[in-house]
């Protein structure tokens, strides 16, 4: 197995442009091929323009606007001779036998030897491909299948030859698990590889028997969605996201390689009502509209539906049917649920169910393979097998028979058991031929839930668990709503302090497998005490919280973040307290507090300051320090990726970004026995602030702002709090003022903003929808 | 037999002393309600409640109503009372002048309210039906049948009732059984039984129209399959005049313990012909908007018969000559002093009358409240006044109710002997009193409303509007030398409601039981801080007029101030223990044992 170090990458649409992308993300060098636009004297424009277009696109490709930089343009009459220090060349051309082998015929003459050619075919089999290819070439050839888009999708499914080496396949796995941070599946060549050959079933049935049953757009997406741990969009919400035209191509190319008994040529049927919104324009976001739209005629603006039966649109209902209230109990309550939405629920998961058990060993040998291609390429919480789970798969299979369906022979063989089990500590799953077999991750692979499975935990309560991770390591995990930070985390993490003295642990991670690492505080327990007036309990909690993450951070043993998802707030401040943070490269930290009318108050304010302050590279003095927090921390400037955080010094250079997230506790673990050898906590440190002339001059920058129409009254009057902190209040240049003395500035701020209606209502509004109120 | 006589000067000070009574005439259609208008129609409905309506009280208990195969006759002098009442436009003294009402703000309105309820509860009890039917079709029903039934509604020529309760199901209306079907020319037909209707049948009016809850054939189950539907007794001819008789007939009147003059009737639906009031299964709301004014009007009720058993305890007190002062004879050429000299009837007396002059500025409070929500042009002040009024309902509800009740049962006391006699009345008052903490919502549901749904509703944000002015106040008079005997103690109880607030909604959240085993004793608690409230700032606002003509009654304003604040509010104290306490108590006693 070799590490790839530069990769080529030869078409430059959207999916090409998005492979480069994160190979640049993954910090590799990258040449991005495309043919020549005649009309235009640049004769790589396309490549050029497709990197240009990147830098503009949301969600964005590149993790940093700078990594374009690692991307070289080229076109592929002047500059295939790039690729001849490459360790890999992806081909992501159009979808077209003919073009393909003329490529790869090209190809010879520049890679180098042992270098590797893959394809991000989605429809032509892996042995057209290279037929007429010499050996050699047969040899360092396999799919890569990317998805949409390559750098949010975690799924990479690999496709190997008859011919190809096994390290090809191992430098393959390698490139996309640890270097892109991908989950790779292997998949066999056969139409569709895994996802889309389920997925595409699953949106037809979807949509078919959506008309079948007279259902609304919107019931449909709702009952797709949450009940069956399926994104929100559900079905017609994703139709509309990849494009509604797309699907007919998608739909007759599965159809031209699908073998004949195959269920999707029963389930198949062309829908005049979806032709005729193609044929109208009617094709999602990126036409005029799809089965929904966003009506912003009468001034605000108004999610609406399409009505399946009069092509009318009308503002979207509220779903309102008792299965899925029934849902609620299970997902056999909702499938045996009499009315509309149990029956369509029903049609939906017997028909792709029944298909995915089908399918094995067809389409993948195990049952995991499937399963986690549609988590992690659908982002499907629960994969189909997972979802028999669910239902029973002894009931499923009767309840297929009493529908008259056919069985599939996997769900026979698995008769009164289960597809997966735990077995001493052990997740298993049911092996066509050896009954159950251990669930294997890739090797170094440590993940906090099969720790749960094995051992018992250490201490916990409702809202957060410590764990043993061996090595006399400890875990701190949260699980409160949302991560978000409550009395519960705050006792766990003085547990923890109180364990290392009692119990001999060396070092703590702080780390847990949610969608995201932490959104904050839990501001609705604030505000609550805000509005019945319990002033001096509000800032005793906002002392305690302070005390709790001084002693994280002064404590006697090393204390190591691993985030990923959002870390927000008070779920930022935390990690800002550890001595290392090892972040997912999706980690998104910001300090928000201003959004809903407060400033970080358990110490964020301050270590911030420490951040710039103790930055080698940083301009000395006190204010510029204090003029880039409060560019960051007045604006809730939220870091879109773990190297962007580095950029704002939420991650500070010597803190670690690793790439696949289910490799995330290993480092962090790593990290922290390393920091334990020969341990010093930190010494409480002094700064110089600038006082009350810093402080005006942040507080003309908001007046400006407020003056221009950029921010509101009370953005000023939050704006002001954080300058009067920042600047470390009535301060003096010449007097060093100490961490204490600025968390008693922070404390103060907040319980005066919590003392005015219009953070209150900012708080209110954000807990009700989610989203930042500007009053 | 008790006396009565409305006090209307403490009713003036509430709502112009008080409070400011140019916050009301500021707001849009109420530009007319000034002293000038107000003062007057306050003494009319003052006359027409001592003159006519009081009169028919102990007549009406104990001639009650009768029932006669599917008629319902009240007492004698109710027709000629309801066709005053009627004739004077009490019946839509608040009503939208759009369809003949007076447009008289709530503020007003619950004086007048109270006046009828001391007056004669009874009879109160079909006015205020209408009222609540009448709320609920303006609210949401379409123009067509706003403008078909309203007009007779608000004059009072019709009246009004609600058809919620049935056999099986009180509290849990999501046990409703009524069928409702749709017919071809868009009405509905309704079929099934309702019990307690109040009002249901009787011989005041030319016509009744009945809302009643019911299920259609392809209702959801539960309460989100409830609709509403108007049902009136005669269906309009297309002259709008009573025509044909509707299948909704009264098939018996319950033997009550109180309010005998009030017809509670069993009503039977066979095939009767209605119209859906709103959506179809969103009955539940409607329901909800009549229930709330309903509410507002059963505490009201409580503090009538409070005020009324209040002045026939202290008429009684005063002129009752029974044994001697402990400090030597008051009047020692009289056989005995008179019961004043005791320091525990007057206790009680004064316990009785600091309840009710509290909770009549509280019932103003929350009428000026819903005046703000419905007339302001703010939207804020709306918001904020419609949050204070739900808060603040099932307070008003229960408590009212409530010390209503006590005070009736106090009066008996104070009575002896003579107060267990029927034909000395005030053991009317107790009965009459009693219904009031059972309907509408029982107590016990009211204070679950409290803790379940008002406090954590917005996380707190209703909390908030009494709370912060609470704090706001106590904080800018905690310096003021004259008001310390009202702050301090008011400062005090507002610290146990914020801590046992605190302590419910955190028990709360990890275990529901822990604020429902709380709930009563909170929403007393909640109680005793908003009437210390607003006795702190009838001190001051009493103590401001010391040089006035009318000195003793500022003096006793003071006097009655501080005696709520040394000898009601320390029950905060005991509430408090008890609510911090927890429920454990409560749910670990074995169900076998009881």
């Amino acid at each position: 197995m070799s590490t790839i170090q530069k990769v080529a990458v030869i078409g430059s649409g959207v999916m090409g442009s998005g492979i480069a992308a994160q190979a640049a993300n993954a910090g590799m060098s990258v040449v991005l091929l495309d043919i020549i636009d005649s009309n235009n004297p640049d004769r790589s424009s396309v490549a050029r323009g497709a990197i240009a277009r990147m830098l503009k696109t949301v969600p964005a490709p590149l993790m940093q606007p700078r990594n374009a930089k690692q991307i070289t343009p080229g076109n592929i009459e002047d500059d295939l001779a790039l690729v001849s220090d490459c360790d890999l060349i992806i081909e992501v051309v159009l979808e077209s036998l003919e073009i393909k082998q003329s490529l790869y015929q090209s190809l010879l003459r520049h890679r180098k030897p042992g270098s590797i050619v893959t394809s991000n075919t989605s429809t032509i089999p892996l042995h057209n491909l290279v037929d007429k290819m010499p050996e050699d070439f047969r040899q360092h050839f396999a799919i890569t299948h990317f998805f949409n888009p390559p750098r949010y999708m975690r799924l990479l499914e690999i496709v190997a030859g008859p011919d190809t080496q096994p390290e090809v396949i191992e430098t393959l796995r390698n490139f996309g698990d640890r270097q892109l941070g991908k989950s790779v599946v292997n998949c066999k060549d056969t139409p569709g590889f895994i996802a889309n050959r389920i997925g595409i079933l699953w949106m037809g049935v979807a949509v078919r028997f959506a008309f079948e049953h007279e259902m609304a757009v919107e019931e449909v997406d709702a009952i797709i969605g949450k009940p069956m741990g399926i994104p929100k969009t559900g079905v017609f919400g994703l139709l509309d996201l990849v494009g509604i035209d797309l699907q007919p191509h998608v739909e007759r190319s599965m159809l031209s390689m699908l073998p004949q008994s195959d269920m999707y040529r029963d389930i198949h049927r062309p829908s005049a009502f979806i032709e005729k919104m193609i044929n109208d324009g009617y094709t999602g976001r990126k036409g005029k509209s799809g089965f929904y739209r966003l009506n912003r005629s009468g001034g605000a603006k108004v999610k609406e539906a399409i009505d399946l039966k009069t092509a009318e649109y009308h503002p979207a209902i509220k779903v309102d049917l008792e299965s899925i209230e029934a849902g609620r109990a299970g997902l056999r309550q909702l499938v045996e649920h009499p009315d509309r939405g149990g029956q369509y629920a029903w049609r939906v998961l017997s028909h792709t169910l029944s298909y995915s058990a089908s399918l094995i060993p067809e389409i993948a040998d195990d049952v995991q393979a499937i399963d986690e291609a549609m988590r992690s390429g659908y982002g499907w919480k629960w994969g189909p097998f997972e979802l028999i789970d669910k239902l029973g798969p002894r009931w499923f299979a009767e309840k297929l028979k009493a529908d008259g369906m056919a069985v599939p022979a996997l769900l026979e063989q698995v008769g009164d058991g289960s597809f997966y089990r735990t077995h001493n500590g052990a997740l298993q799953y049911f092996d066509t031929n050896d009954g159950y077999r251990n669930v294997c991750r890739p090797t170094g692979v440590l993940l906090l839930s099969d720790l749960k499975r094995a051992t018992e935990k250490i201490a916990g309560n409702r809202s957060a668990s410590i764990w043993d991770i061996g090595d006399q390591v400890m875990c701190l995990e949260f699980h409160s709503k949302m991560n978000a930070i409550d009395e519960g985390i705050m006792q766990m993490a003085v547990e923890a302090t109180k364990l290392a003295a009692t119990k001999g642990y060396k070092a703590l991670v702080i780390h847990n497998e949610g969608a995201n690492f932490s959104v904050g505080a839990n501001v609705g327990l604030g505000l609550f005490a805000a509005n019945i007036a319990a002033w001096p309990n509000i800032t005793e909690s906002v002392k305690q919280g302070q005390e709790v993450y001084k002693k994280l951070k002064f404590a006697p043993f090393p204390v190591v973040g691993a985030p990923s998802g959002m870390a927000l707030g008070g779920g930022c401040e935390v990690l800002l307290h550890c001595d290392a943070i090892e972040a997912h490269a999706e980690t998104y930290m910001g300090l928000v507090e201003v959004g809903v009318g407060l400033v970080p108050a358990w110490g964020g304010c301050k270590e911030m300051l420490l951040r710039w302050s103790n930055n080698p590279k940083h301009a000395k003095g006190p204010m510029p320090a204090v003029t880039k927090v409060f560019e960051t921390v007045a604006t809730a400037t939220v870091a879109k990726s773990a190297d962007e955080s580095r950029a704002l010094m939420f991650l500070r250079p010597s803190d670690g970004i690793v790439m696949n997230r289910d490799r995330l506790l290993i480092a962090a673990k790593t990290r922290a026995l390393a920091l334990a050898e020969d341990y010093a906590p930190p010494e409480p440190q002094e700064l110089r602030l600038p006082g009350p002339s810093g402080e005006t001059a942040m507080n003309m920058v908001l007046d400006d702002f407020h003056k221009a129409g950029k921010a509101t009254q009370h953005d000023v009057t939050v704006g002001k709090k954080l300058a009067y902190v920042l600047a470390g209040g009535k301060t003096d240049p010449t007097d060093p003022i100490t961490e204490d003395k600025l968390l008693n500035l922070e404390r103060s701020a907040i319980v005066s903003l919590l003392r005015t209606p219009q953070t209150l209502d900012r708080i209110e509004h954000m807990l009700e929808t989610g989203k930042p109120l500007r009053n | 037999m008790p006396s009565y006589s409305v006090p209307l000067r403490d009713m003036k000070f509430v709502y112009n002393e008080l409070f400011d009574p140019t916050d009301i005439s500021a707001l849009p259609g109420f530009e007319d309600a000034t002293e000038d208008l107000i003062n007057p129609i306050l003494e009319e409905a003052a006359r027409l409640a001592e003159n006519e309506l009081f009169p028919l009280n102990t007549t009406g208990d104990l001639e009650g109503c009768q029932f006669d195969n599917g008629h319902v006759t009240t007492p004698q002098g109710f027709i000629d009372a309801y066709k005053q009442y009627a004739e004077g436009g009490w019946v839509g003294l608040p009503c939208d002048p759009k369809y003949g009402g007076q447009g008289i703000p709530a503020a007003v309105n619950v004086l007048m309210e109270e006046m009828a309820c001391s007056a004669n509860v009874s009879f109160a009890t079909y006015v205020g039906l209408t009222r609540g039917a009448y709320r609920a079709v303006n609210t949401f029903a379409n123009d067509d049948l706003k403008n078909q039934f309203l007009p007779k509604m608000v004059s009072g020529e019709w009246s009004g009732t609600m058809c919620l309760t049935e056999p099986q199901c009180g509290t849990d209306l999501g046990l409703i059984k009524t069928k409702a079907a749709l017919q071809s020319d868009g009405t509905y037909t309704l079929s099934g039984t309702k019990i307690f209707i109040t009002a249901g049948e009787h011989d005041l009016t030319q016509n009744i129209i009945h809302l009643v809850l019911g299920r259609l054939p392809d209702a959801p189950k539960g309460i989100k399959g409830i609709s509403l539907f108007l049902v009136p007794k005669f269906l309009p001819d297309t002259e709008g005049n009573p025509s044909t008789r509707n299948p909704i007939f009264c098939a018996r009147i319950e033997n009550k313990m109180g309010i005998k003059a009030s017809a509670t009737c069993e009503m039977n639906l066979d095939g009767a012909t209605g119209w859906l009031v709103g959506e179809p299964h969103k009955g539940m709301r409607a329901m909800f908007t009549m229930m709330n004014d309903a509410r507002l009007g059963v505490g009201i009720q409580g503090l009538g018969i409070g005020e009324s058993a209040y002045q026939a305890a202290a008429t009684y007190a005063r002129d009752r000559q029974q044994g001697r002062a402990l400090t030597g004879a008051k009047t020692p050429d009289a056989p005995a002093d008179s019961l004043l000299v005791h320091p525990d009837i007057r206790r009680t007396l004064l316990t009785m009358r600091a309840f009710t002059e509290g909770a009549r500025a509280l019932a103003v409070w929350i009428g000026r409240n819903i005046d703000i929500r419905d007339h302001s042009n703010d939207a804020e002040a709306k918001k904020q006044a419609d949050d204070i009024v739900q808060l603040l309902t099932p307070i008003v509800k229960s408590y009212l109710s409530e010390a209503g009740h006590d005070n009736a049962q106090m009066a008996i006391q104070i009575y002896g002997g003579h107060g267990y006699i029927r034909e000395n009345g005030v053991e009317q008052y107790a009965r009459d009193a009693r219904i009031a903490m059972i309907y509408e919502g029982a107590n016990g549901i009211q204070a679950l409303d409290l803790v379940g749904r008002k406090m954590p509703a917005h996380m707190g944000r209703y909390l908030r509007r009494f709370f912060h002015p609470i704090q706001d106040w106590i904080g800018a008079h905690t310096a003021d030398p004259d008001l310390q005997p009202f702050v301090l103690p008011l400062a005090k109880a507002f610290g146990r409601l914020q801590m046992a607030t605190g302590q419910i909604a955190k028990a709360g959240l990890k275990d529901p039981n822990e604020a429902a085993a709380a709930s009563s004793e909170y929403l007393k608690l909640f109680a005793l801080v908003a009437l210390a409230f607003l006795w702190a700032r009838m001190a001051q606002t009493a103590m401001r007029q010391k040089d006035s003509s009318e000195p003793e009654f500022y003096e006793a304003k003071i006097k009655t101030a501080q005696f709520f604040m040394e000898r009601v509010l320390p029950q905060t104290g005991a509430l408090f223990s008890s609510i911090m306490a927890g429920g454990s108590t409560l749910m670990n006693f074995s169900d076998d044992a009881f």
